[in-house]
Protein backbone atom coordinates (compact mmCIF):
# COMPACT_ATOMS: atom_id res chain seq x y z
CA UNK A 1 0.00 0.00 0.00
CA UNK A 2 1.73 3.40 -0.99
CA UNK A 3 0.30 6.46 -0.33
CA UNK A 4 -3.07 5.31 -0.51
CA UNK A 5 -5.67 8.14 -0.49
CA UNK A 6 -3.53 11.11 -0.28
CA UNK A 7 -1.77 13.17 -2.99
CA UNK A 8 -0.16 16.28 -2.61
CA UNK A 9 -2.35 18.17 -5.12
CA UNK A 10 -5.28 17.65 -2.40
CA UNK A 11 -6.60 20.61 -0.40
CA UNK A 12 -5.18 20.64 3.01
CA UNK A 13 -8.51 21.19 4.46
CA UNK A 14 -10.09 18.05 2.70
CA UNK A 15 -7.54 15.75 4.27
CA UNK A 16 -8.64 16.88 7.43
CA UNK A 17 -12.53 16.39 6.50
CA UNK A 18 -11.38 12.87 5.24
CA UNK A 19 -9.45 11.70 8.14
CA UNK A 20 -10.18 14.16 11.65
CA UNK A 21 -7.30 11.94 13.30
CA UNK A 22 -4.82 13.78 10.93
CA UNK A 23 -5.50 16.60 13.05
CA UNK A 24 -2.71 15.82 15.86
CA UNK A 25 -0.23 15.02 12.54
CA UNK A 26 -0.39 18.87 11.53
CA UNK A 27 -0.22 20.16 14.90
CA UNK A 28 3.44 18.32 15.67
CA UNK A 29 3.91 19.18 12.79
CA UNK A 30 3.09 22.85 14.15
CA UNK A 31 1.17 23.31 10.60
CA UNK A 32 -1.02 26.43 12.03
CA UNK A 33 -4.79 26.22 10.76
CA UNK A 34 -6.40 29.04 8.75
CA UNK A 35 -4.72 27.89 5.76
CA UNK A 36 -7.61 28.67 3.30
CA UNK A 37 -7.97 26.66 -0.03
CA UNK A 38 -3.95 25.36 0.19
CA UNK A 39 -3.19 22.53 -1.11
CA UNK A 40 -0.90 19.89 0.16
CA UNK A 41 2.21 20.75 -1.17
CA UNK A 42 1.63 24.80 -1.00
CA UNK A 43 1.77 24.16 2.43
CA UNK A 44 4.44 22.03 2.66
CA UNK A 45 6.40 24.28 0.32
CA UNK A 46 5.44 26.72 3.53
CA UNK A 47 6.79 24.72 6.15
CA UNK A 48 10.02 23.82 4.27
CA UNK A 49 8.76 20.05 4.65
CA UNK A 50 9.29 17.23 2.13
CA UNK A 51 5.46 15.79 0.23
CA UNK A 52 6.91 12.71 0.66
CA UNK A 53 7.50 12.70 4.30
CA UNK A 54 4.55 14.34 4.94
CA UNK A 55 2.46 12.28 2.49
CA UNK A 56 3.86 9.51 4.18
CA UNK A 57 2.97 10.24 7.82
CA UNK A 58 -0.38 10.85 6.94
CA UNK A 59 -0.50 7.62 5.46
CA UNK A 60 0.81 5.69 8.71
CA UNK A 61 -1.73 7.94 10.71
CA UNK A 62 -4.89 7.30 8.44
CA UNK A 63 -4.31 3.22 7.40
CA UNK A 64 -3.89 0.35 9.91
CA UNK A 65 -1.27 -1.97 8.60
CA UNK A 66 0.38 0.29 6.24
CA UNK A 67 3.88 -0.33 5.39
CA UNK A 68 6.08 2.98 5.59
CA UNK A 69 9.05 2.95 2.80
CA UNK A 70 11.79 5.28 3.09
CA UNK A 71 12.16 5.07 -1.07
CA UNK A 72 10.98 8.79 -1.43
CA UNK A 73 12.62 10.15 1.59
CA UNK A 74 15.97 11.42 1.51
CA UNK A 75 18.30 12.54 4.48
CA UNK A 76 16.91 16.13 4.47
CA UNK A 77 13.71 14.52 6.39
CA UNK A 78 15.25 13.37 8.89
CA UNK A 79 15.19 16.87 11.04
CA UNK A 80 12.02 16.85 10.22
CA UNK A 81 11.04 13.70 11.41
CA UNK A 82 12.92 14.10 14.48
CA UNK A 83 11.24 17.15 15.50
CA UNK A 84 7.75 15.23 14.60
CA UNK A 85 8.79 12.90 17.63
CA UNK A 86 10.46 15.24 19.72
CA UNK A 87 6.60 16.70 19.47
CA UNK A 88 4.97 13.38 20.56
CA UNK A 89 6.94 13.10 23.14
CA UNK A 90 6.22 16.27 24.73
CA UNK A 91 2.54 15.55 23.77
CA UNK A 92 2.85 12.02 25.51
CA UNK A 93 4.73 13.47 28.69
CA UNK A 94 2.96 16.70 29.36
CA UNK A 95 -0.65 15.96 28.42
CA UNK A 96 -1.45 12.22 27.45
CA UNK A 97 -0.05 10.95 30.49
CA UNK A 98 -0.74 13.49 32.80
CA UNK A 99 -4.26 13.09 32.10
CA UNK A 100 -4.12 9.49 31.70
CA UNK A 101 -2.77 9.59 35.75
CA UNK A 102 -5.38 11.52 36.75
CA UNK A 103 -8.41 9.23 35.39
CA UNK A 104 -6.71 6.29 37.50
CA UNK A 105 -6.70 8.02 40.31
CA UNK A 106 -10.04 9.10 39.82
CA UNK A 107 -10.96 5.83 38.69
CA UNK A 108 -9.49 4.14 41.65
CA UNK A 109 -11.28 6.33 44.04
CA UNK A 110 -14.05 3.71 43.97
CA UNK A 111 -11.01 0.87 45.20
CA UNK A 112 -10.50 -0.74 48.07
CA UNK A 113 -7.24 0.22 49.77
CA UNK A 114 -5.28 -2.70 48.98
CA UNK A 115 -6.31 -2.01 44.96
CA UNK A 116 -6.03 1.50 44.88
CA UNK A 117 -2.02 0.50 46.46
CA UNK A 118 -1.45 -1.81 43.45
CA UNK A 119 -3.05 -0.12 40.71
CA UNK A 120 -0.72 3.31 41.92
CA UNK A 121 2.21 1.13 41.92
CA UNK A 122 2.01 0.02 38.59
CA UNK A 123 1.15 3.42 37.47
CA UNK A 124 4.01 5.08 38.99
CA UNK A 125 6.55 2.44 37.30
CA UNK A 126 5.19 2.91 34.39
CA UNK A 127 5.37 6.04 34.47
CA UNK A 128 8.80 6.07 35.51
CA UNK A 129 9.44 3.91 32.44
CA UNK A 130 8.07 5.47 30.00
CA UNK A 131 9.72 8.77 31.06
CA UNK A 132 13.02 6.77 30.85
CA UNK A 133 12.29 5.75 27.23
CA UNK A 134 11.67 8.85 25.53
CA UNK A 135 14.53 10.51 27.99
CA UNK A 136 17.22 7.84 26.10
CA UNK A 137 15.78 9.50 23.19
CA UNK A 138 16.19 12.82 23.89
CA UNK A 139 19.04 12.71 25.70
CA UNK A 140 21.18 9.93 23.84
CA UNK A 141 19.99 9.28 19.98
CA UNK A 142 18.46 12.25 18.61
CA UNK A 143 21.81 14.78 20.08
CA UNK A 144 23.36 11.27 18.15
CA UNK A 145 21.86 12.08 14.74
CA UNK A 146 21.41 15.84 14.67
CA UNK A 147 25.60 15.87 15.67
CA UNK A 148 26.05 13.18 13.18
CA UNK A 149 24.43 15.69 10.10
CA UNK A 150 26.34 18.85 11.53
CA UNK A 151 29.68 17.51 11.48
CA UNK A 152 29.26 13.74 10.51
CA UNK A 153 30.77 10.95 12.01
CA UNK A 154 31.87 12.35 15.47
CA UNK A 155 33.82 9.21 16.41
CA UNK A 156 31.67 8.40 19.06
CA UNK A 157 31.57 4.52 20.10
CA UNK A 158 27.52 4.72 19.04
CA UNK A 159 25.57 3.93 15.89
CA UNK A 160 21.58 3.73 15.07
CA UNK A 161 21.92 0.26 15.85
CA UNK A 162 22.68 -0.15 18.92
CA UNK A 163 19.41 2.26 19.15
CA UNK A 164 17.24 -0.31 17.32
CA UNK A 165 18.91 -3.44 19.56
CA UNK A 166 17.35 -1.97 22.46
CA UNK A 167 14.04 -0.05 21.40
CA UNK A 168 12.07 -0.86 24.37
CA UNK A 169 8.31 -1.39 23.92
CA UNK A 170 6.68 0.39 26.69
CA UNK A 171 3.26 -0.70 24.73
CA UNK A 172 3.06 -3.91 26.13
CA UNK A 173 2.61 -2.42 29.84
CA UNK A 174 -0.28 -0.33 28.52
CA UNK A 175 -1.81 -3.52 26.85
CA UNK A 176 -1.81 -5.00 30.24
CA UNK A 177 -3.46 -2.43 31.93
CA UNK A 178 -6.17 -2.55 29.60
CA UNK A 179 -6.62 -5.97 30.65
CA UNK A 180 -6.64 -5.19 34.05
CA UNK A 181 -9.01 -2.16 34.01
CA UNK A 182 -10.96 -3.88 31.41
CA UNK A 183 -11.66 -7.67 33.04
CA UNK A 184 -9.70 -8.01 36.30
CA UNK A 185 -10.55 -4.57 38.52
CA UNK A 186 -13.14 -5.85 40.49
CA UNK A 187 -16.65 -4.19 39.79
CA UNK A 188 -16.92 -2.84 43.19
CA UNK A 189 -14.39 -0.83 41.86
CA UNK A 190 -16.18 1.28 38.79
CA UNK A 191 -16.80 4.87 38.01
CA UNK A 192 -17.17 6.87 35.53
CA UNK A 193 -13.75 7.25 35.17
CA UNK A 194 -12.93 3.90 34.65
CA UNK A 195 -14.21 4.22 30.99
CA UNK A 196 -12.16 7.06 30.42
CA UNK A 197 -9.20 5.11 31.22
CA UNK A 198 -9.89 2.60 28.78
CA UNK A 199 -10.89 5.44 26.06
CA UNK A 200 -6.91 7.47 27.00
CA UNK A 201 -5.18 3.85 26.89
CA UNK A 202 -7.36 2.87 23.01
CA UNK A 203 -6.23 6.12 22.04
CA UNK A 204 -2.48 6.36 23.25
CA UNK A 205 -1.76 2.65 22.09
CA UNK A 206 -2.96 3.91 18.62
CA UNK A 207 -1.09 6.70 18.92
CA UNK A 208 2.25 4.78 19.80
CA UNK A 209 1.83 1.92 17.22
CA UNK A 210 2.14 4.91 14.83
CA UNK A 211 4.98 6.51 16.73
CA UNK A 212 6.92 3.80 16.79
CA UNK A 213 6.46 2.98 13.09
CA UNK A 214 7.94 6.35 12.42
CA UNK A 215 10.53 5.30 14.75
CA UNK A 216 11.56 1.99 13.78
CA UNK A 217 11.05 2.12 9.57
CA UNK A 218 11.80 5.89 8.85
CA UNK A 219 14.29 7.49 10.94
CA UNK A 220 16.43 4.49 11.90
CA UNK A 221 16.74 3.26 8.06
CA UNK A 222 17.48 6.87 7.32
CA UNK A 223 19.98 7.19 9.71
CA UNK A 224 21.66 4.43 8.98
CA UNK A 225 21.36 5.25 5.24
CA UNK A 226 23.53 8.65 6.64
CA UNK A 227 25.71 6.45 8.41
CA UNK A 228 27.03 4.58 5.68
CA UNK A 229 27.75 7.94 3.51
CA UNK A 230 29.76 8.74 6.62
CA UNK B 1 5.93 -8.01 19.74
CA UNK B 2 9.49 -8.14 18.62
CA UNK B 3 10.64 -10.12 15.97
CA UNK B 4 11.53 -13.51 17.80
CA UNK B 5 8.41 -13.73 18.71
CA UNK B 6 6.69 -13.52 15.33
CA UNK B 7 5.12 -16.61 13.84
CA UNK B 8 7.99 -17.61 10.57
CA UNK B 9 5.36 -18.80 7.88
CA UNK B 10 5.89 -20.46 4.98
CA UNK B 11 3.63 -20.26 1.63
CA UNK B 12 3.92 -22.80 -0.97
CA UNK B 13 1.84 -21.61 -4.24
CA UNK B 14 2.52 -21.75 -7.87
CA UNK B 15 1.14 -18.59 -8.83
CA UNK B 16 3.23 -15.77 -7.77
CA UNK B 17 0.24 -13.08 -7.91
CA UNK B 18 -1.46 -14.83 -5.39
CA UNK B 19 1.52 -15.78 -3.54
CA UNK B 20 2.93 -12.29 -3.53
CA UNK B 21 -0.78 -10.72 -2.39
CA UNK B 22 -1.26 -13.09 0.17
CA UNK B 23 2.65 -12.65 1.49
CA UNK B 24 2.11 -8.96 1.33
CA UNK B 25 -1.09 -9.22 3.55
CA UNK B 26 0.08 -11.31 6.31
CA UNK B 27 3.28 -9.69 6.43
CA UNK B 28 1.62 -6.32 7.31
CA UNK B 29 0.48 -8.34 10.93
CA UNK B 30 2.63 -7.59 13.44
CA UNK B 31 2.79 -11.44 15.31
CA UNK B 32 3.20 -12.70 11.47
CA UNK B 33 6.60 -12.40 9.53
CA UNK B 34 6.34 -11.50 6.19
CA UNK B 35 6.27 -15.51 4.76
CA UNK B 36 8.96 -17.12 2.89
CA UNK B 37 7.91 -17.92 -0.85
CA UNK B 38 8.22 -21.33 -2.56
CA UNK B 39 6.93 -21.81 -5.92
CA UNK B 40 6.64 -25.44 -5.99
CA UNK B 41 7.49 -28.66 -3.55
CA UNK B 42 11.02 -29.80 -5.19
CA UNK B 43 12.01 -26.61 -3.28
CA UNK B 44 11.16 -27.29 0.13
CA UNK B 45 13.10 -30.59 0.27
CA UNK B 46 16.12 -28.44 -0.16
CA UNK B 47 15.41 -25.60 2.84
CA UNK B 48 15.49 -25.61 6.23
CA UNK B 49 12.22 -26.15 7.01
CA UNK B 50 12.07 -26.50 10.86
CA UNK B 51 12.45 -22.64 11.84
CA UNK B 52 8.62 -22.14 10.34
CA UNK B 53 5.60 -22.70 13.10
CA UNK B 54 3.28 -22.00 9.80
CA UNK B 55 2.78 -23.71 6.64
CA UNK B 56 0.57 -22.54 4.00
CA UNK B 57 0.43 -24.75 1.23
CA UNK B 58 -1.60 -24.98 -2.41
CA UNK B 59 -2.58 -28.47 -2.43
CA UNK B 60 -1.69 -28.31 -5.99
CA UNK B 61 1.79 -28.78 -5.94
CA UNK B 62 0.39 -32.30 -5.21
CA UNK B 63 -0.71 -35.14 -7.44
CA UNK B 64 -4.08 -36.10 -6.56
CA UNK B 65 -3.18 -39.45 -4.44
CA UNK B 66 -0.46 -37.57 -2.43
CA UNK B 67 -3.05 -34.46 -1.54
CA UNK B 68 -4.14 -36.74 1.27
CA UNK B 69 -1.45 -36.66 3.33
CA UNK B 70 -0.33 -33.54 2.94
CA UNK B 71 1.30 -33.56 6.40
CA UNK B 72 3.29 -36.78 5.77
CA UNK B 73 4.36 -35.48 2.34
CA UNK B 74 6.23 -32.37 3.90
CA UNK B 75 7.26 -34.37 6.76
CA UNK B 76 5.65 -31.88 9.19
CA UNK B 77 4.44 -32.59 13.21
CA UNK B 78 1.47 -31.00 15.28
CA UNK B 79 3.69 -28.42 15.97
CA UNK B 80 3.24 -27.06 12.99
CA UNK B 81 0.44 -25.58 11.46
CA UNK B 82 -0.74 -26.47 8.17
CA UNK B 83 -3.32 -24.36 6.08
CA UNK B 84 -4.37 -25.03 2.29
CA UNK B 85 -4.70 -22.17 -0.01
CA UNK B 86 -8.41 -22.49 -1.99
CA UNK B 87 -9.27 -21.15 -5.56
CA UNK B 88 -12.76 -22.66 -5.46
CA UNK B 89 -14.12 -25.64 -4.15
CA UNK B 90 -12.33 -28.32 -1.31
CA UNK B 91 -13.03 -31.85 -1.40
CA UNK B 92 -14.23 -32.18 1.83
CA UNK B 93 -12.78 -35.52 2.15
CA UNK B 94 -9.47 -33.70 2.84
CA UNK B 95 -10.17 -30.70 4.97
CA UNK B 96 -9.80 -32.98 8.32
CA UNK B 97 -5.60 -32.34 8.06
CA UNK B 98 -5.32 -29.32 8.01
CA UNK B 99 -5.84 -26.31 10.45
CA UNK B 100 -7.38 -24.20 8.51
CA UNK B 101 -8.39 -22.70 4.52
CA UNK B 102 -7.64 -19.83 3.39
CA UNK B 103 -9.83 -18.77 0.03
CA UNK B 104 -8.06 -15.96 -2.66
CA UNK B 105 -11.46 -14.21 -2.09
CA UNK B 106 -11.33 -14.06 1.75
CA UNK B 107 -10.61 -10.30 3.28
CA UNK B 108 -7.72 -9.58 5.72
CA UNK B 109 -9.34 -9.94 8.22
CA UNK B 110 -10.50 -13.21 7.79
CA UNK B 111 -6.94 -14.32 7.07
CA UNK B 112 -5.89 -13.18 9.99
CA UNK B 113 -8.66 -14.44 11.72
CA UNK B 114 -7.76 -18.25 10.32
CA UNK B 115 -4.05 -17.74 11.07
CA UNK B 116 -4.18 -16.98 14.46
CA UNK B 117 -6.94 -19.71 15.08
CA UNK B 118 -4.42 -22.40 13.62
CA UNK B 119 -1.62 -21.43 15.87
CA UNK B 120 -3.76 -20.84 18.45
CA UNK B 121 -4.58 -24.90 18.20
CA UNK B 122 -0.80 -25.41 17.74
CA UNK B 123 -0.38 -24.50 21.26
CA UNK B 124 -2.66 -27.32 22.39
CA UNK B 125 -5.28 -24.93 22.63
CA UNK B 126 -8.52 -25.44 21.16
CA UNK B 127 -10.70 -22.62 21.33
CA UNK B 128 -13.45 -23.75 23.42
CA UNK B 129 -10.88 -24.47 26.05
CA UNK B 130 -11.64 -22.30 29.00
CA UNK B 131 -9.24 -19.26 29.89
CA UNK B 132 -9.51 -20.02 33.49
CA UNK B 133 -6.09 -20.60 34.67
CA UNK B 134 -5.67 -24.51 35.64
CA UNK B 135 -4.26 -25.10 39.29
CA UNK B 136 -0.66 -24.98 38.51
CA UNK B 137 -0.72 -22.36 36.52
CA UNK B 138 -2.10 -20.23 39.31
CA UNK B 139 1.10 -21.88 41.46
CA UNK B 140 3.60 -20.54 38.85
CA UNK B 141 2.22 -17.08 38.30
CA UNK B 142 1.88 -16.06 41.81
CA UNK B 143 6.01 -17.12 42.10
CA UNK B 144 6.50 -15.28 39.01
CA UNK B 145 4.16 -12.45 40.81
CA UNK B 146 6.77 -12.90 43.44
CA UNK B 147 9.61 -11.67 41.29
CA UNK B 148 11.17 -16.16 40.84
CA UNK B 149 12.94 -16.42 37.53
CA UNK B 150 11.82 -19.39 35.17
CA UNK B 151 14.81 -21.24 36.63
CA UNK B 152 14.10 -20.79 40.49
CA UNK B 153 10.20 -22.13 39.59
CA UNK B 154 11.48 -25.11 37.49
CA UNK B 155 13.20 -25.78 40.81
CA UNK B 156 10.45 -25.36 43.14
CA UNK B 157 7.90 -27.46 41.20
CA UNK B 158 10.48 -29.86 39.47
CA UNK B 159 9.42 -28.81 36.48
CA UNK B 160 11.94 -28.33 33.34
CA UNK B 161 12.43 -24.34 32.25
CA UNK B 162 10.89 -25.33 28.94
CA UNK B 163 7.33 -26.48 30.69
CA UNK B 164 7.58 -23.29 33.06
CA UNK B 165 8.02 -20.80 30.05
CA UNK B 166 5.12 -22.90 28.01
CA UNK B 167 3.06 -22.35 31.17
CA UNK B 168 3.49 -18.72 31.55
CA UNK B 169 3.08 -18.45 27.97
CA UNK B 170 -0.51 -20.26 28.41
CA UNK B 171 -0.58 -17.92 31.37
CA UNK B 172 -0.24 -14.75 29.46
CA UNK B 173 -2.68 -16.03 26.82
CA UNK B 174 -5.03 -16.52 28.80
CA UNK B 175 -5.00 -13.09 30.71
CA UNK B 176 -3.96 -11.33 28.08
CA UNK B 177 -1.39 -9.83 30.46
CA UNK B 178 2.52 -10.04 29.43
CA UNK B 179 4.54 -8.22 31.58
CA UNK B 180 5.64 -9.36 35.11
CA UNK B 181 4.29 -6.06 36.58
CA UNK B 182 1.12 -6.90 34.76
CA UNK B 183 0.77 -10.49 36.23
CA UNK B 184 1.75 -9.28 39.74
CA UNK B 185 -1.03 -7.00 39.49
CA UNK B 186 -3.10 -9.93 38.54
CA UNK B 187 -1.90 -11.95 41.37
CA UNK B 188 -2.68 -9.33 43.87
CA UNK B 189 -6.05 -8.36 43.59
CA UNK B 190 -6.84 -11.99 42.85
CA UNK B 191 -4.90 -12.54 46.41
CA UNK B 192 -3.05 -15.47 44.82
CA UNK B 193 0.02 -13.33 46.79
CA UNK B 194 0.05 -10.74 49.34
CA UNK B 195 0.04 -7.21 48.89
CA UNK B 196 3.35 -6.88 50.96
CA UNK B 197 5.36 -9.12 48.28
CA UNK B 198 4.41 -6.41 45.97
CA UNK B 199 7.75 -4.13 47.65
CA UNK B 200 10.21 -6.36 47.01
CA UNK B 201 9.03 -7.30 43.26
CA UNK B 202 10.05 -3.75 41.10
CA UNK B 203 9.21 -3.51 37.62
CA UNK B 204 13.24 -3.99 36.76
CA UNK B 205 12.49 -7.65 36.65
CA UNK B 206 11.00 -7.45 32.96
Amino acid sequence: MKNTLYSEGMKMADLISSDPSLLIVIARLDIKLGFGDASVADICKRYRLSKNLFLMICDIYSFDGFKPSTDNLTLDDIPHIISYLKTSHKYYTSYFFPRLRDDIHLMIKACNESDRKIMNKFYDDYDAEVRKHFDYEEKTVFPYIETLLANGNTGKNYNIGKFEKNHSNIEEKLNDLKSIVTKYLPETCSSPARYDVLCDIFHIELDLSKHTLIENELLVPLVKRQERNE
Amino acid sequence: MNNQLRHRILLIEPSQIIATGLANMIGRHRIFETPTILSDVDKYYTINRDTYDVMIVNPSVFNFRQRFDIRHMLSIDNNTALLIISYGINDENMLYQYDGCISIYDSAEMIEKKLLTAVDSLNGTPKSESDELSGREREILAAVAKGKTNKEIAGIFNLSVYTVVTHRKNISRKLGINSIAGLTVYAMINKLIDVKDYSRNTAEND
